[in-house]
């Protein structure tokens, strides 16, 4: 028997699969992430209900929620602009760790009073991620380097520099544990009543308005996505893709650098090695998902930011380890990469009995 | 002294023996047009299934065997998501890394702590007594030998044989290629296939020979590095061999240079610092990804004038023409 696959691109999309792709991706994903308790012994319908259900019927739940989606609203606004204009922002670790170690620097050694040392702690913030994403933005935009491995090179480079800073200049606190001294409570965010979390979830809010604003109602964003979608013709119709490139990769570099803070002066109160739980790598998951607006990107931020916290959560009540996290994140970006495929193509499986006719779009099955 | 050069001639070996197996497969890869940034995914998933392996059934080679097969299907992933799927190459790369990460920590974590037998240091008669270089080259687990062996094998692959030239044709210009009756589908399988196997090898050295023992996340970002290796090297075996034991011998100083008194007396006190914190074990950790940003700078911003060593056609997916 012969299985005869063909592809053809198709003309237009159908309205299900265009709404309904990011849904059934991660619904997908969830339903494989269910194999994987199965083989540990964890029931997976009671595994999701501590995962989803019981984070977000308390308070505690959702402030937790709230206060993991906030680096990833940030990040993933770091990924998806430079994604706008066609480029990839591999890098949003790198930037979210200069972030931190500048912006905590300045909150440890700077005295002001609160209000001014946390806006000096953030425009530090920024300054340093946006160095870490003008280093690929413009090797990119001068010679045209792959801006994807130098922004995931220099990452690695920033996490060392940050495990440098906390063994050496910046270690403080007791003994010689690899952390900085605890910032000062004027340079730590302070809390929004009622919810108990911290405010950084309003600032994520903020440029998240402002990244829409700015990409959907503005001449720059017309340009930049312009310059995603078709360089050669952006070029012929003047625009200038030097400025461009340069420019979302240093905006994309300060929002992750504030992310970085956020974490720090938010959540974490000090510097600590390896304090990112990879929010570089899930900014590029929640910019995949969200790529249609800022908005979307949010949703998907906090859809990550539950999965998180579930994931904790999952690992106190039933052991399993909260690596099977990561394993939903690569599994939604695996559905989502063969949805994006069912998007532009449209398949047609033949069973046929005996010998097939020779087919050139027929290389799948040939190949594997 | 002489001690310390041949421990750290010995560590740099071992450490370089990752490297260049993985980066060897990473090389064949994209010289045939496919970037795998799921290099560190495929090594954990070697480095887990050998490890496992070995705990199960005590034999090193099995484990070897076991590991190269999981690099495989994990590279089959990629495969298939970037040439029949045409997919984003970057996307499924990192995916591929999250997915091994994912998977070696969540099902790796009842494995930590076990003990094995790895692979057993083999010495060569005669050539082990040579002072200093004898027991870096030639009192070694089998792991450091395949990678001395596959250099050549892999140089003359690539340059030598038709497979190879089949290869490098379907990474520089597939429609010419195609033209000629070399089918671009296979062969980005097989190159893809053959990178994911040599990843799980490195992956499987790492576990059974290097460290001897599993924990999460034990590459601790060596597949990052080969993937800067493979730039750094220009995409040539020979250069990655280089770039493999300097990068080795990198990871090698890390950990002794603090045996050191690196300070001097007749320096003044700047430089003395300036010393200490070029040394310090973090910030070399760094110098593989600069150097390759350099590099890579250098390489592309060069290239406008001749030839550049990147493979033409890499992150292009390929798909023929309808008639």
């Amino acid at each position: 028997m012969n299985i005869d696959v063909d592809f053809t691109a198709r003309q237009e999309v159908p309205r299900w699969l265009a709404y309904g792709s990011s849904v059934f991706t991660i619904l997908a994903a969830l339903l494989v992430g269910a194999v994987a308790l199965v083989t540990l012994n964890v029931n997976p319908l009671d595994a999701y209900q501590v995962m989803f259900v019981q984070q977000l019927t308390g308070l505690t739940g959702i402030s937790n929620v709230l206060e993991k989606s906030t680096p990833l609203i940030l990040a993933g606004l770091a990924v998806y602009i430079p994604l706008r204009a066609g480029l990839w922002n591999i890098g949003a670790t790198g930037q979210i760790y200069i972030g931190a170690i500048i912006g905590t620097w300045i909150g440890i050694n700077v005295t002001a009073p609160s209000f001014v040392l946390l806006i000096l702690m953030f425009l530090g913030a920024a300054l340093g991620g946006m160095v870490w994403g003008f280093i690929p933005g413009y090797l990119r935009a001068k010679w045209g380097v792959n801006e994807i491995i130098t922004s995931l090179l220099i990452s690695y480079a920033a996490i060392e520099i940050n495990g440098y800073m906390v063994r050496g200049p910046m270690q403080g606190g007791a003994g010689n544990f690899p952390v900085s001294a605890v910032l000062p409570s004027g340079a730590q965010l302070p809390e929004i009543p009622i919810i108990e979390s911290h405010i950084g979830i309003l600032i994520a809010l903020l440029f998240a308005v402002i990244v829409y604003v700015v990409v959907q109602k503005t001449n720059v964003g017309y340009e930049i996505t312009f310059t995603g979608s078709n360089p050669d013709a952006a070029r012929q119709a003047g625009m200038n893709s030097f400025y461009i490139y340069v420019m979302v990769f240093v905006a994309a570099g300060a929002l992750a650098g504030m992310a970085g803070l956020i974490e720090i002066a938010g959540v974490q109160d000090r510097l600590r090695p390896d304090f990112s739980p990879g929010y570089g790598f899930t900014a590029i998951v929640v910019a995949l998902l969200g790529r249609g607006n800022a908005f979307k990107v949010v949703l998907a931020a906090l859809f990550f930011g539950l999965l998180l916290v579930g994931g904790t959560s999952l690992e106190v009540a039933y052991t399993v380890p909260s690596a099977l996290v990561e394993v939903i994140q690569a599994l939604v970006i695996l559905f989502l990469i063969t949805a994006e495929f069912l998007k532009s193509y449209k398949v047609d499986i033949d069973f046929t009995m005996g010998e097939s006719k020779p087919n050139p779009t027929a290389s799948a099955e040939e190949g594997v | 002294m002489a001690g310390f050069l041949t421990n750290l001639l010995d560590a740099t070996i071992s450490a370089g023996t990752i490297f260049i197996i993985g980066a060897l497969g990473e090389i064949i890869a994209e010289r045939a047009g496919i970037l795998n940034l799921g290099m560190e995914g495929m090594m954990l998933v070697g480095a887990l299934t050998g490890y496992m392996t070995t705990v199960v059934t005590g034999n090193p080679w099995i484990g070897l065997g076991v590991a190269i097969v999981g690099g495989m299907l994990m590279s089959l992933i990629h495969a298939f998501l970037t040439i029949t799927l045409k997919s984003d190459q970057v996307i499924s790369g990192v995916m591929l890394t999250l997915l091994g990460t994912g998977l070696t920590t969540y099902f790796g974590a009842r494995w930590t702590g076990r003990s094995i037998d790895g692979m057993k240091d083999i010495s060569i008669p005669v050539l082990e007594q040579i002072p200093i270089l004898g027991s870096a080259f030639f009192t070694n687990p089998a792991t450091d030998y395949m990678a001395f062996l596959l250099v050549p094998s892999v140089w003359y692959l690539l340059n030598r044989t038709n497979l190879g030239l089949e290869l490098i044709s379907v990474g520089e210009d597939p429609e010419t290629a195609d033209t000629m009756g070399v089918s671009v589908f296979r062969l980005r399988y097989l190159a893809v296939l053959i990178g994911g196997a040599l990843a799980g090898l490195a992956g499987a050295h790492l576990s059974l020979a290097f460290t001897g023992i599993w924990t999460g996340g034990l590459t601790a970002g060596r597949g990052w590095i080969v993937v800067a290796l493979v730039i750094f090297a220009r995409w040539s075996p020979i250069y990655a061999v280089a770039g493999a034991y300097l990068f080795g011998m990198l990871e090698a100083l890390q950990i002794r240079i603090q045996g050191l008194e690196l300070v001097f007396d007749v320096l003044p006190n700047v430089v003395n610092e300036a010393i200490a914190f070029f040394a310090s074990p973090q910030i070399m950790a760094t110098y593989p990804y600069f150097i390759t940003v350099i590099v890579l700078a250098i390489t592309v911003a060069r290239s406008r004038e001749g030839a550049s060593a990147v493979p033409s056609a890499l992150l292009q997916s390929y798909s023929r023409e309808m008639d």
